[in-house]
């Protein structure tokens, strides 16, 4: 297990290293992303001009939501990034052949070529939007804080990437896996919003089915102080579920893989 | 005991049958029909510790599915593989381990990393001692001539040079067993040698067991001491790569340089072990049976015809024998 961490993160680094060299797709890659999501914060804002709250959220606390779920993304896309496209990358051009002969878990291989150009971009624009609304918000900025917004948002980062990890198996069957493993990780949308403004299948949807709810809408309950809450204390337990899920699937998905050949 | 047990192995592909059009699709979507084209039929071999083997055989005879079965790519349908004590396709992590491969023109290296970097990894994945790797490292870039393409991206090197880094990353982590499928395809004369010489030499220092599929019979002709030769999923031979020669290789060639030819050369009574590969004004180029003819008998024909100034002759090579074979002439036993 920590031999495979290890490696996982040697090959990460060498994928950001050789990312390196396409400065200029990455500057893009970033600008082009951070266009993007102010437009929505734009949204956000057009909406606000027309009523003060959504379920009781107020602008600033919505603003706070978007940030901690942003932060999750930005993880989500430093380390997982590769489970996008392995349909059109690896298998179709059979490259995944040389990836199942290295002495380790296919899967830390996989995850190991993530490259992302958009991480760095959300990284930096969550942290403003945190800790600029935690500031007009009045919630003083404590240690403990700080370490749980990082706590959470590691972990939350974890659970998107591992629901990602479920969905790229479809790049076994398919070589535009990217769409499948694209839509269901804009259901993460759902998740920048109060999930009370919903009814009881979307609740049921990101909370449970595909629990984008713990990256963003749980752990900001908590820093807002809106109630007690004692639910953030299994967001842990969600990451290993997802993880162990992950895992299997893809143990499946190989085991089928081998048996057609390709 | 052998280092690599064979048991009765057998691969069958699905192949779906779609049907045209968009009906078709979907038809084929709710009740999928398959065709089996067995690939691999039943076969049997061991090969000891340090063999260098000869994997031959016609395009679509079966050899890259067995090679995939071997390194556990790919589950039997039916059958037994055991490398070195390992069922491959169970304990995959732990085979590939003491295992290399080279599947033609896919890399196992890192495309946009320069070359020693992708080296450095594969260090940490199978971890090469210290020792060793700067050993390997050293010997490797010597005999394949590395040095100036380690520090280059493996995307900028030419194939030949790309294969040469390949092949050193194979044997990096001193495997075992050594899987090579086609390594020289698309090579020129002097990269091939380079890596048979290559794998001669670890074979021989390291007592590497290699099986090699290749469809330059150069290459089985400088590397392999053993041929097995699969036809349409069914091993035809299996043996010594001279016992083959010597079995199926009963013709001889001869070319004669003539001149004064009074008239266009036939084949007489002999037809059979006789046979007229080549014929113009200056040169005949024969082929004959040397078990049942002697040089001596179709100069004799000849020098009916012509004036002989000069000639050649030449033993039937692998790549002949097994002409005659793919063409059907030979094995019927
Ligand atoms: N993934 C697959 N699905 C279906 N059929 C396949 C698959 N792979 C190979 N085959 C078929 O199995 C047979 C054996 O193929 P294989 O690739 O093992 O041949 P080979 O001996 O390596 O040939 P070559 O010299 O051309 O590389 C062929 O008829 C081929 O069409
Ligand atoms: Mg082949």
């Amino acid at each position: 297990m920590i031999r495979n961490i290890k490696l996982y993160f040697s090959f990460l680094v060498a994928s950001l290293k050789r990312m390196m060299e396409y400065r200029v797709d990455c500057l893009v890659g970033m600008v082009s992303q951070i266009a993007f999501q102010i437009i929505e914060l734009v949204f956000i804002w057009i909406i606000f001009q027309h009523t003060d709250n959504i379920a009781g959220w107020n602008f600033e606390q919505l603003l706070l939501l978007y940030g901690i779920m942003m932060l999750s993304i930005s993880i989500t896309d430093l380390l997982f990034d590769s489970t996008y496209d392995i349909g059109k990358r690896l298998i179709r051009k059979g490259k995944f052949d040389t990836i199942l002969l290295r002495p380790v878990h296919p899967l830390i291989s996989v995850l190991g070529e993530s490259e992302t150009s958009t991480a760095l971009g959300y990284m930096i624009l969550s942290i403003v939007l945190i800790v600029s609304m935690l500031i007009k918000l009045h919630i003083s900025i404590t240690v403990l804080l700080i370490i749980k917004i990082l706590y959470f948002g590691i972990l939350g980062g974890f659970i998107i990437g591992g629901i990602q990890t479920i969905f790229s198996i479809a790049g076994f069957w398919t070589y535009k896996s990217n769409e499948v493993v694209w839509s269901v990780f804009q259901l993460h949308k759902l998740a920048e919003y109060p999930i009370e403004i919903y009814n009881r299948f979307i609740r049921i949807l990101i909370t449970i089915i595909l629990p984008f709810a713990f990256a963003s809408y749980y752990p900001a309950v908590d820093y807002l102080e809106i109630e007690q809450n004692y639910i953030i204390y299994i967001v842990p337990l969600i990451t290993i579920i997802i993880w162990i899920i992950a895992v299997s699937v893809w143990n499946w998905a190989l085991k089928k893989y081998r048996s057609t050949g390709n | 005991m052998a280092i690599i047990e064979v048991k009765n192995l057998v691969k069958k592909y699905k192949i779906s049958e779609k049907e045209n059009g968009i009906l078709g699709y979907i038809k084929h979507l709710f009740h999928p029909k398959y065709k089996e084209q067995i690939a691999v039929n039943n076969i049997s071999f061991n090969i000891e510790k340090g063999e260098l083997v000869g994997y031959i055989g016609e395009n679509g005879a079966g050899k890259s599915t067995t090679i995939k079965m071997l390194t556990g790519l790919l589950t039997p349908t039916s059958g037994q593989v055991v490398v070195n004590g390992i069922v491959p396709n169970e304990k995959r992590i732990l085979n590939n381990k003491q295992i290399g491969a080279v599947f033609g023109q896919k890399t196992q290296l890192w495309w946009d990393l320069p070359v020693i970097e992708s080296f450095k990894l594969i260090k940490k994945m199978y971890e090469i001692p210290d020792e060793d790797y700067k050993n390997n490292l050293k010997k490797f870039t010597k005999i394949l001539d590395l040095k100036d393409l380690l520090d280059k991206q493996v995307k900028n090197l030419s194939l030949g040079q790309k294969m040469r880094c390949e092949i050193a990353a194979t044997f990096l982590h001193n495997p075992k067993v050594v899987y090579l499928d086609e390594p020289t395809i698309g090579l020129d004369i002097l990269v091939k040698e380079n890596i048979r010489k290559f794998i001669k030499d670890i074979n021989k220092e390291q007592h590497t067991t290699v099986i090699l599929t290749t469809h330059d019979l150069k290459d089985i002709e400088e590397v392999c001491d053993r041929i097995i030769l699969i036809d349409k999923g069914t091993i035809i031979y299996d043996g010594e790569k001279e016992v083959f020669k010597n079995k199926y290789g009963k013709h001889i060639i001869a070319e004669f340089i003539i001149q004064n030819k009074n008239s266009n050369i036939t084949v007489e009574t002999i037809e059979e072990e006789f046979e007229i590969i080549e014929e113009n004004e200056t040169s005949i180029k024969i082929k004959f049976n040397h078990e049942r003819l002697t040089i001596i008998d179709i100069v004799k024909s000849i020098s009916k015809y012509c004036e002989i100034l000069d000639m050649h002759i030449q033993e039937e090579g692998l790549e002949e024998i097994l002409k005659e074979i793919y063409r059907g002439e030979l094995i019927n036993d």
